[in-house]
């Protein structure tokens, strides 16, 4: 197992293209008469991590869910440009939206709680672009999260918080995703494990060159891996900048730093 | 010795007969199991799957078990239709439970009613080289009639769970079930997915009724008779567990065959139904519920 675990650290993964993005342009999007953001864009870049930060009740789990096509927005657009072309993702379905390559690891994680922890990953791979990385992928994953190969026969709902968010996150590896969106990954898990799971979202992005947009209360731990970000105060973008920016702004000292 | 030789032939029939309720309960434990779907249904499924393969044997001499999982794959498309029209009409609008029963009970009567309609209410049967045969192992006597559904129907079981926990649509067809959202999230889509799983229930009433009419002649009420133990079979098993659907099936066959042969067979389902009871009380999840 050793010298098959280096052998796959060295392993190049097919980097992002440049020039492959989300974008979103102006956004009005809510639930029933309740509107919840507010003329909102953004954009996510091929090979970046960006975070949107905001406290609860602000918008940001609204926004992931309109680009992946659970919330419906009322006004403006969101495209994915792939290799040169354009493809709108407004008005597209959650399954779509899926097959285009962009996952999303809800917040709550969403597991299948009677499948055993293999089968949960085996899903993952479940669109069909995922099929032919399947063995690679799963070895990158039991690799990559230990734990995860010591339970893999065991029902992913018997195991702790920590490791079902591990779960989702390889999970999401083995759908081969082209943009990761994580919604809140550090709900619910204590102080340690939150510094554990950001560390792994890093580790498993610089060696899997992923782009990850990422939605997140916890500023301190999310700023440590983002290369920019986004908060959200009431539905609209606040401030938008990168990562040097972001800690020294004055909404962050105001909302986390209690400045 | 008349009395051992007895006990040993009602638990060899008894075991027969359990691999048979299981074909008939497979459909159930799918349906009610992974879909929350009330199938009340599928045991006139059944019955009209035994009518397709009596009409396949007496007019083109089909073998009744190939004929009825030829017949397999056009029920697999009626359940994917069915389904499609239960989807529509009732699950979108999140009125399953109580109508979607009523709309299983009609579809009961009109299975019922077309099959007295058109064939009426005689007895149907039919007629295989081995049918009138049997082996001989000591004190028991095998009649190849009990035999062959008994194969038939753990063969099926068997393929059944294979799919189940091996195939991408067998896992995602547990997935859906467990969370719904999650096999979206996954590009898996629910309605896709629950059509299969609906067709797949339909494609296993066929090769049962294949394996009821080898076992007996039919009449188009017939399925009535099993409505009770079907449901209990597959609650017992755990729902949606195929193998507790056939411990289970086995277990009340052999419940029912030793009560037949030693009581009276009138107090064959009271029996069927205690254990129900007793195992429900003890583990209310079924024998190999999770």
């Amino acid at each position: 197992m050793g010298a098959r675990a280096t052998s796959l650290k060295t392993l190049k993964w097919k980097r992002p293209t440049l020039g492959n993005r989300i974008v979103v342009e102006n956004i009005d999007a809510g639930y029933g008469a309740v509107n919840v953001l507010h003329g909102v864009s953004m954009e996510l870049n091929a090979g970046e991590t960006v975070v949107l930060l905001g406290t609860n009740g602000n918008g940001k789990s609204t926004l992931i869910k309109c680009i992946m096509g659970l919330v419906r927005p009322s006004r403006g657009r969101i495209a994915m440009e792939l290799d040169g072309e354009t493809i709108e993702l407004t008005g597209k379905r959650l399954e779509d939206i899926v097959n285009y390559g962009i996952i999303l690891v809800p917040e709550g994680r969403h597991l299948f709680p009677k499948l055993t922890v293999r089968e949960n990953l085996l899903m993952g791979a479940f669109r069909m672009a995922a099929r032919p990385h399947i063995a690679r992928n799963l070895e990158f994953c039991f690799e990559a999260f230990p734990r995860l190969l010591e339970r893999k026969n065991q029902p992913a709902g018997s195991m702790s918080g920590g490791e079902q968010q591990m779960l989702a996150l390889a999970r999401a590896i083995m759908s081969h995703p082209r943009f990761l969106l994580v919604d809140e990954p550090s709900v619910g898990l204590a102080p340690i494990l939150v510094a554990h799971l950001f560390e792994k979202i890093k580790e498993l992005k610089e060696r899997r060159d992923l782009t990850i947009l990422m939605a997140e209360q916890n500023f301190n731990q999310a700023t440590k891996i983002a290369d920019r970000g986004y908060i959200i105060v009431e539905g609209k973008i606040a401030f938008a900048g990168d990562r040097s920016l972001l800690r020294e702004h004055h909404l962050v000292k105001k909302y986390y730093l209690g400045a | 010795m008349l009395t051992l030789d007895l006990f040993v032939n009602a638990i060899v029939a008894g075991i027969l007969l359990g691999g048979f309720l299981a074909a008939v309960s497979l459909g159930i434990s799918i349906v009610f199991g992974y879909l929350d779907i009330v199938n009340i249904a599928h045991p006139a499924f059944v019955v009209l799957g035994s009518y397709a393969v009596y009409i396949l044997n007496s007019t083109f001499g089909i073998d009744p078990l190939l004929a009825g999982i030829a017949m397999a794959a056009p029920f697999y498309l009626l359940g994917i239709l069915i389904y499609r029209f239960y989807y529509a009409f009732f699950e979108r609008h999140g009125a399953e439970s109580l109508r979607g029963l009523v709309f299983f009970f009609g579809i009961l009567f009109l299975v019922e009613v077309g099959l007295n309609i058109t064939y009426g209410v005689d007895y149907r049967m039919v007629n295989a080289f081995y049918l009138g045969k049997s082996i001989e192992i000591g004190l028991v006597g095998i009649p190849y009639r009990l035999l062959i559904p008994f194969v038939a129907g753990v063969a099926m079981i068997f393929i059944v769970y294979l799919y189940l926990s091996k195939t991408f649509y067998g896992m995602a067809i547990q997935g859906v079930a467990q969370d719904s959202l999650a096999a979206r999230l996954m590009g898996a889509d629910p309605i896709k997915i629950k059509s299969v799983a609906f067709g797949m229930g339909m494609a296993t009433a066929s090769v049962a009724g294949a394996l009821l009419i080898m076992i007996s002649p039919i009449e188009p009420s017939m399925g009535r008779e099993y409505i009770g133990r079907v449901f209990a079979i597959a609650v017992l098993g755990g729902m949606g567990s195929v193998v507790g659907t056939l411990v289970a099936a086995v277990l009340l066959g052999i419940a029912e065959s030793l009560t037949s042969t030693f009581y009276s067979p009138s107090m064959a389902p009271a029996v069927s139904f205690g254990i129900l009871l007793l195992v429900l009380a003890i583990r209310p999840s079924g024998i190999f519920g999770r």
